[in-house]
């Protein structure tokens, strides 16, 4: 089979710089090498069928049933080996472990305001921030119970965090569900290779939940939008590993400050909700009015301390990318460790000198919505036209502070298969961090591929597909 | 359980049992129909019409009773809530907002019965393919079952799916024979031979023929018929089997809840297992099956009401 090598200034995370597979990507050589065309494809579409049986299918907005897509899944592992990980999982920790004490303290003693190493009005009038919070004690003081860290490794060969995601991250299905498909495709891969197992996510999830409430023995819920909901299939997976009931808004209600979900044997009260469904349709009492897929008085009882909600309101401040460029410092202030993952430097447009900057690199530069996500509302600089240019322009004086700007990285490539033969696509790795009675994770995470030649965007709704990824446990055999 | 949960997995249970008995039905009445004398054949074809009550809306949609016309309407016409595809549709999207409780066999078993049957519909069903059609339904319908008896907890999950099946199963029996009945005793009907058409047509479209012949032996007598369907406790779609699935079925649901769904469930259930054939024929089959019919819907209703409703 043709292997397209990858171009040269690009970091691969399984060639080298000399072409040679990296030496924690052994098992991969051959399997490469001698991959037969036909029998891979038989694979690809084995493995399409098994999917759609699954029903890991993705529903689209707006268009009608039997149109239930499949996210594009790729053969090919993204391998990491045993000491990156290390490293990776001591930098999540601590920066989950920063995030929450931040989350803490701009409901509570406002500190690091105080310290002035975040100006008051990036945080107060930030419109993730819930005034509502402020001085509610929660158990553990834990505010982010699941986050989802976006890393890219660029051509440095390091790895940087490009986004925090804090109020509900979705995707470890698909991580779930893309290990268990190659284990059923290529189990003779992990006879030779020591990978780390990652099913025990939904068990350590559920501790997770259980861990966030004062009760012994809660009893815990998921709340979804429903069916209509793009990540339903994730949502009805969880709960179905997890053992808990998989709720909407109205199969719950809320009496004298109590949670109740309607069971057929009556009443049964709720003390745990993992939600999944934004700060702003939770409560059409407090949130949106118009919220069908919430459920009215659950603020009050949030407030009151008789319901846990995971992850909690007004998270959106911390993952907000206004506030992104200061984690490092919040790293610093709250637990006087230098950070171990690094930050993509990012220029504030709200800052005079920064502005400029921006406004006359744009062609470079990639500039961000600091409330946009899913890949929509960004500008690429050196893929952008000229007249997306000036649009960004004009975007950015009207509004210098909705905006950020961030070189244009290079995000590494890994070999995958696409119409002809193997070739190099951009990736990135979102890990699941789990906060509870101590930060845990799986080893790995979902691992995105922008399946268009040269293109850095890795969402599935700008179609980017996923990849199984692979911990490496010691040395491969 | 979620009181939503219960009733989506009621219903899913129900419109699954629903594609079966339509796919047994249609495909005994186009057989039928084949052997029946021509004057009769529309009559025969009608069948399936009269016991899921659509023949209104065909005869509005379709105008006029051929095999072709009643195949597309019955299996894959989108614009009828009864086709088989909208049930096998309907089935899939209840078991989708219940697929955490569900076993993952059986939710594959029910997503992939609705993936095969969209394909299949895009082919379109002509007279010839129709019986692979038929034969597809009643083992996808098999697979269900036994996924569900092979895999699940014995909770208030399986509890809820099964009373689904059995409602179905029940109200099925009852307007089959009921309509079957009525065919067969058409007065001033001269054939020596018709009403074993419709009694035997009747055995197989409730796939209870074997089991006649291994209760009655070879002659076919309208009454014993009737007491095989309704009385008989050993015949897995009879009333009687039915109903005793049913009460059992309520008693082991968890909590106070149900007592008058359990009441009204018993009762039926006493009258048909210390019922006898002369009372039966005494009162008359079709006012005996009325009178079922009524009180099973009854008992589907309380058991909504029960379980499913929430008035806070």
């Amino acid at each position: 089979m043709q292997i397209k090598r990858p171009s040269a200034g690009m970091y691969d995370e399984i060639f080298d710089e000399n072409h040679l597979v990296r030496p924690h990507c052994e098992v991969l050589r051959q399997w490469l090498l001698q991959a037969d065309e036909h029998l891979i494809a038989e694979k690809r579409r084995e493995a399409d069928v098994l999917f759609h049986r699954l029903g890991i299918t993705f529903n689209v907005y707006g268009e009608d049933q039997g149109t239930d897509r499949l996210i594009p899944f790729d053969l090919i592992p993204r391998i990491i080996s045993a000491p990156e990980w290390q490293r990776l999982q001591a930098g999540l920790r601590q920066r989950v472990q920063a995030l929450n004490r931040f989350l803490y303290d701009i409901y509570h003693d406002y500190d690091i305001i105080k310290a002035g190493i975040i100006p008051a009005e990036q945080v107060f009038a930030n419109n993730q921030y819930q005034p509502g919070m402020q001085s509610l004690k929660l158990p553990r003081n834990i505010y982010v119970h699941i986050a989802g860290i976006d890393l890219i490794r660029h051509s440095d060969g390091d790895y940087y965090v490009l986004e925090d995601n804090l109020r509900c991250p979705s995707g470890v299905s698909y991580m779930l569900e893309n290990r268990k498909m190659m284990m059923r495709l290529f189990p003779e891969l992990f006879a030779d290779c020591p990978v780390a197992p990652i099913d025990h996510y939904p068990a350590l999830l559920g501790e997770t939940l259980r861990a966030s409430s004062l009760n012994p023995d809660p009893t815990v819920v998921l709340l979804s939008p429903g069916r209509f909901n793009s990540a339903y299939f994730e949502h009805a997976f969880l709960a179905q590993q997890m053992g808990i009931e998989l709720v909407e808004g109205p199969d719950l209600y809320v009496r004298n400050n109590q949670v109740f979900m309607k069971t057929t044997s009556g009443p049964r009260q709720v003390d745990v909700i993992y939600r999944r469904i934004d700060d702003d349709f939770l409560d059409p009492l407090i949130g949106n009015p118009d919220s069908m897929i919430g459920v009215p008085g659950l603020y009050a009882a949030y407030r009151t301390g008789n319901v846990v909600i995971a992850n909690a309101m007004g998270t959106g401040v911390g993952d907000d990318k206004s506030i992104y460029p200061y984690v490092p410092e919040m790293i610093r202030f709250y637990l006087g460790e230098e950070p171990i993952l690094k930050n993509v430097p990012t220029w504030q447009c709200r800052r005079k000198e920064d502005m400029k900057y921006v406004l006359e690199n744009l062609h470079k530069l990639v500039v961000k919505e600091t409330q946009g996500a899913g890949g929509y509302g960004m500008l690429i600089g050196p893929a952008s036209t000229k007249k997306e240019r000036e649009w960004f322009k004009n975007a950015i004086t009207a509004r210098p502070d909705n905006y950020i700007a961030q070189p244009t990285l290079c995000l590494s490539s890994c070999p995958t298969f696409v119409e002809q033969g193997i070739a190099p696509r951009h990736l990135d790795l979102r890990p699941f961090v789990l906060s509870g009675k101590k930060i845990q994770m799986v080893p790995g995470g979902l691992t995105r591929v922008a399946l268009k030649e040269g293109s850095l965007v890795v969402n599935s709704s700008q179609g980017g597909g996923t990849k199984d990824t692979w911990v490496l446990e010691g040395e491969p055999c | 359980m979620l009181s939503r949960a219960a009733s989506s997995l009621f219903w899913m249970a129900r419109y699954l049992e629903r594609a079966e008995n339509q796919a047994r039905l249609l495909d005994v009445s186009l057989t039928m129909a084949l052997i029946d004398v021509p004057e009769d054949r529309e009559e025969q074809l009608s069948v399936p019409l009269l016991v899921n009550g659509s023949l209104d809306i065909f005869m509005e949609l379709y105008g006029e009773i051929t095999p072709l016309n009643l195949i597309t309407f019955l299996l894959i016409d989108d614009r009828f809530q009864g086709s088989v595809y909208n049930l096998f549709r309907n089935a899939r999207d209840n078991a989708l907002h219940v697929r955490g409780n569900l076993s993952s066999d059986v939710w594959e078993g029910i997503n992939l019965s609705w993936l095969e049957f969209k394909e299949l519909r895009l082919k379109g069903v002509t007279e010839s393919s129709a019986s692979q059609v038929f034969d597809w339904t009643r083992e996808r319908s098999h697979v269900f079952r036994g996924a569900a008896y092979g895999t699940m907890l014995r909770n208030d999950t399986f509890h809820f799916l099964r009373l689904g099946t059995f409602i179905e199963r029940a109200d099925t029996t009852a307007r089959v024979l009921d309509i079957r009945q009525q065919l067969a005793l058409q007065p001033g009907d001269e054939r020596a031979s018709r009403p074993f058409f419709e009694w035997t047509a009747l055995l197989h479209s409730l796939a209870a023929f074997e089991a006649y012949q291994t209760t009655y032996g070879h002659n076919i007598e309208p009454m014993n018929v009737a007491e095989l369907l309704i009385l008989n406790a050993d015949l897995p779609r009879s009333l009687h089997g039915c109903l005793q699935e049913i009460a059992s079925l309520l008693e082991q649901i968890e909590g106070q809840r149900g007592r008058r769904a359990k009441r009204l469930a018993t009762s039926l259930f006493a009258n048909l297992r210390y019922g006898d054939r002369h009372y039966i024929e005494e009162h008359g089959l079709h006012e005996y099956l009325a009178d079922f019919l009524t009180r099973i819907q009854r008992i589907a209703d309380q058991i909504q009401k029960d379980y499913m409703g929430w008035q806070i």
